[in-house]
């Protein structure tokens, strides 16, 4: 037991949050007596949220059908599911370390499962894109530093990212906000520049900027004409940022391609405003372990990649997933509703600090330790950059990864009892 | 554990052994003088043994090449690995999955492997990676050579460069320091342009001073590897100027130069590239306390990934294909462009006829040591070839014929230029030479303490197939290949350097911190065991 006086000078901690993808890692949290969580500093709402869901009054560390069990009776339990699946899905991974995000794909592996991160869904398609023709982005302190226009296309960071233009230090004199959008959102109210813009123009918009930009002929669409004057000012920009949210292929590959031809003109970088903290970790903790960032699939004995077919929600749309691994993820709470359907027709097994409605429906739910809160961890921020989530509560639950490394000890050696 | 291996001819240059027959014994882990009658053994006879290859600069862990492997899934789809008893599963290509990545050097004979370009803000991501690469003991080295944290103090404080240096490696589990075009990256990202002269000015410095201040501290730190530049103007004709102006700044100090064959250009800035490679071989032989690795290209596909994000921009005109830009704070840039080096092609061959002729006119094999700077110049799994190429002439000039006539005729390699490489030479290129470089004094050689890694091959006339399909691999004193399989996988250590720093430059850093980075700056160093660990320190300072 640490002394009065030191519990005293201990009880500001620096923490982490998984609120959003900014993974903002300049937190304190101020523990109680009780080692609970007392109270916040320099969070956002989302934040506060985020801690609750962690910190807060919890379903207990294991339920199997809905009702409390032992941590290792579940395990067998859920190793059990998995191992007689014959077409296992693993899926989620957002809202969870990568070291539990590295158990995971390991134990795809070890099942044969199809592993699809949520983020190309829940963050759209600009992953694929950058497969299909690469990238230009950069780290948050660039941006800062010296993006002098900051465009954000399509999205509301004001609501989403509620901490970003604090950390982009926007508003600032000689540099301009400039959001793009279909309504005047919160952030739009913020903006030095407001273009509004119909959803249904996107594409074109991105075509006709594009061609502004080139200075190729450009055909008039009624509704984009400022963006005329809007393509001279990123022209004469020394350096440009787009932050988007997008949700198609075909318009991600255009911005990709605007972005390409403006670094001919200037220095240009396009950033996605990935919602869960850590999708980019899952990304690149799969590609890295397969050569792919998504929709993976290990049924032949090695990874086979295709981003339509072996997406999760396809997968399960199509009723080919006979069992499911939900890892830091609500899939029942954004998942569009076939796929959803055939989540709740199958067993799941739920890995996930929070309760979720997928927990609550998941055949066995395991209610972790949570990175961020009681175990340490590092997420990568939505600009890549990997941050350390810290541990400033204490819990005896096991971590998502812990939870994920026995349940593939357990599915390593099946004829085993594991009593 | 221990083992005889026993009847091979032992190529052992760091100790003067040179294809004498004689038995290897290894016990825990370690090359020791005997081992106990009724050990196991390797019946060696008909083969040749070398220490375990030691690649000097590669690229194999981080988020450059972890963008790479996005951007290719073709070569994925046709390369693929599939799990087994003892492997995980993966893909391959140029840029290969982390496990797959450390069983393909183990197949290859290489048992310690330098990541050669880390942005200290990716230190966790590094680490991670290479946790996932089995196999191989890796080290990286970090990049600080536009760093603006860097650039200040240089100005204002420089007396503490050299604690600030040894601050960055401590924090991230670094070994070594990495300058990549020191100034132009930083000069570039601020819409600047690339610099064209170690003169030019960039945040109130010049390259030059960033030069001299950098590899001064590190050669007052005493760090085992010396400074490891990456020159400016990578691939412009011209560049050897810039190279030999770059070691004219360094000299009185140790120092290695990367891939010295993207560095080794005649030709006017515009023009045509030309061979300075004779001239350069010359200068690196008169100059002892310098080094360099070669970064052959390869003909055939290759990904370059670099630091030198300016230099990506050209490349991604030329090929028009896909392009990764991404600008890291404080620190540095990064490009990724797919390439494809065509031997018909007059760049391209004389690229490829270039890296030969340094090879061939090295006049000190342990300061002129083997590398295709991975994946940048070629796969890693191109150096058999390679390897053929500097030890069979009549297999050079069939090639050599082949590839583009007048780029070839720009190069001295018609020239009745007929230096065969002997086995000695490549045990010297592929181990002994980067081991020594490193400052990694139980590496590369196998005198009693050098650790148990050890490279046993057929002896056979091809000498590719001798070098790509090794019989026996022993890491820390375990066969991890047999027959040309692998049949155990192992994790490898973490290789860091240990310089000690006056604790007083975390308060002066803090400062310049908090003004720079998004990341706080107690957030910064890596702490978190399971990245740092299992891990050897190096110690810097001169060998006792």
């Amino acid at each position: 037991m640490p002394s009065p006086e030191r519990a005293g000078a201990a009880r500001h901690r620096s923490a982490t949050c998984g609120g959003c993808g900014l993974v903002c890692d300049d937190i304190t949290a101020v523990v109680g007596d009780d080692g609970g969580l007392e109270r916040l500093i320099r969070t956002c709402p989302l934040g506060d949220a985020w801690f609750a869901q962690r910190a807060g009054p919890r379903p207990p560390a294991a339920r199997v059908d809905g009702r409390e069990a032992g941590v290792e009776a579940a395990l067998d339990e859920a190793a059990a599911i998995l191992g007689r699946a014959r077409a296992p899905l693993v899926y989620g991974l957002g809202q969870t370390s990568c070291e539990a995000q590295r158990a995971a794909v390991a134990l795809a592996e070890a099942i044969g499962a199809v592993i699809d991160p949520a983020g190309p869904l829940l963050d759209g398609a600009s992953g694929l894109a950058s497969t299909a023709r690469g990238s230009s982005t950069a780290t948050l302190g660039e941006v800062r530093d010296r993006a002098e226009i900051v465009m954000v296309w399509r999205a509301d960071p004001v609501a989403t990212h509620p901490r970003l233009l604090e950390r982009l230090r926007l508003p600032e004199a000689g540099r301009a906000l400039v959001v793009v959008d279909a309504r005047r959102t919160a952030t739009a109210a913020q903006a030095d520049t407001f273009v509004e813009l119909a959803a249904d123009l996107a594409l074109e918009a991105l075509s006709t900027l594009r061609a502004h930009v080139r200075g190729s002929a450009v055909v008039p669409v009624a509704g984009l004409e400022p963006l005329g004057d809007l393509a001279a000012r990123l022209r004469g920009s020394r350096n440009v940022a787009i932050l988007h949210h997008l949700p198609g292929h075909v318009e991600a590959l255009a911005l990709h391609a605007l972005v390409r031809d403006l670094f001919g003109v200037t220095h240009a970088v396009a950033l996605t405003l990935r919602h869960e903290a850590n999708a980019a970790g899952a990304e690149n903790v799969l590609a890295w372990q397969t050569g792919y960032p998504a929709a993976v699939g290990f049924a032949t004995g090695h990874p086979r990649a295709s981003p339509g077919e072996l997406a999760g929600a396809a997968v399960l749309a199509r009723g080919d997933a006979d069992a499911a691994l939900v890892v830091g993820s609500d899939p029942l709470a954004h998942l569009p509703p076939p796929a959803a359907e055939r989540l709740r027709a199958i067993p799941v097994v739920s890995v996930d600090a929070r309760s979720t409605a997928t927990a609550d429906a998941a055949r066995v739910a395991f209610t972790t330790g949570a990175a961020g809160v009681h175990r340490p961890g590092v997420a990568h921020r939505l600009d890549g950059v990997p941050v350390p989530l810290r541990a400033v509560l204490t819990s005896s639950r096991p971590s998502d990864e812990e939870v994920l490394a026995a349940i593939a000890e357990r599915v390593a050696r099946p004829g085993e009892d594991a009593a | 554990v221990t083992l005889r291996i026993t009847g091979g001819r032992v190529y052992d240059p760091a100790n003067g052994v040179a294809g004498d027959q004689r038995d290897v014994c290894l016990s825990a882990g370690k090359v020791v003088e005997e081992v106990p009658e009724g050990a196991a053994r390797i019946d060696a006879r008909g083969m040749v043994v070398m220490p375990g290859g030691v690649d000097i600069h590669a690229h194999i862990a981080g988020p450059a090449v972890n963008a790479a492997r996005r951007l290719a899934p073709e070569e994925h789809r046709a390369d693929v690995h599939d799990r087994s008893a003892v492997m995980r599963s993966g893909t391959g290509g140029t840029v290969p999955s982390t496990f797959v990545t450390g069983y393909r050097y183990a197949l290859l004979g290489y048992t310690t492997v330098v990541e050669a370009a880390a942005p200290p803000l990716a230190a966790r991501h590094v680490l991670a990676e290479l946790r996932d690469t089995p196999m191989i003991d890796a080290a990286f080295l970090v990049l600080l050579g536009n760093n603006v944290a860097l650039f200040d103090l240089i100005r204002r404080d420089p007396a503490r460069v050299r604690d600030a240096v040894a601050w960055w490696l401590e924090a991230t589990g670094g070994y070594g320091v990495k300058l990549v075009n020191a100034g132009g990256v930083e000069r570039w990202k601020r819409g600047r342009g690339d610099v064209t002269s170690l003169d030019d000015e960039v945040a109130g410095v010049t390259p030059r001073q960033v030069i001299e201040a950098i590899a001064g501290a590190v050669h007052e730190l005493e760090l085992p590897h010396p400074v490891h530049v990456h020159c400016s103007n990578l691939g412009v004709a011209g560049n050897w100027r810039t190279t030999l102006d770059t070691l004219h700044t360094l000299e009185g100090r140790r120092a290695h130069l990367a891939h010295l064959q993207f560095h080794a250009y005649g030709g006017r800035p515009g023009g045509r590239l030309r061979s300075r490679a004779p001239d350069l071989a010359e200068y690196l032989g008169a100059h002892p306390e310098f080094s360099a690795d070669v970064g052959q290209v390869m003909f055939g596909p290759a990904t370059t990934m670099t630091a030198d994000a300016p230099v990506s921009e050209r490349l991604r005109d030329v090929t028009g294909g896909k392009w990764v830009n991404a600008d890291t704070e404080v620190e540095t840039g990064c490009g990724i462009v797919p390439f494809t080096y065509r031997e018909k092609n007059y760049v391209h061959a004389l690229q490829w006829g270039i890296g030969l002729e340094l090879f061939l006119l090295s006049r000190d094999p342990w300061r002129l040591v083997l590398s295709t700077d991975h994946p940048n110049g070629g796969s890693f799994l191109s150096y058999p070839r390679l390897i053929r190429l500097l030890m069979d002439r009549d297999f050079r000039n069939d090639q050599l014929r082949r590839a583009n006539k007048r780029a070839i005729q720009r190069t001295v390699l018609l020239d009745d230029l007929d230096r065969e490489y002997t086995l000695e030479e490549i045990a010297i290129v592929t181990r002994a030479g980067p081991a020594r470089l490193l400052g990694l004094r139980d590496k590369g050689h196998l005198g009693a303490g050098a650790d148990a890694d050890v490279t046993i091959y057929d002896e056979r006339a091809d000498r590719e197939e001798m070098f790509a399909t090794p019989r026996y691999v022993i890491k820390g004193g375990r066969v991890i290949v047999r027959d040309g399989e692998l049949v155990e996988a192992l994790a490898g250590d973490l290789l860091r350097v240990e310089a000690p720093y006056d604790p007083a430059v975390d308060d002066v850093l803090r400062d310049r911190f908090e003004e720079r980075y998004s990341v706080q700056f107690d957030s910064y160093p890596v702490c978190e065991p399971w990245l740092l660990e299992p891990a050897r320190r190096v110690a810097a300072g001169r060998p006792g």
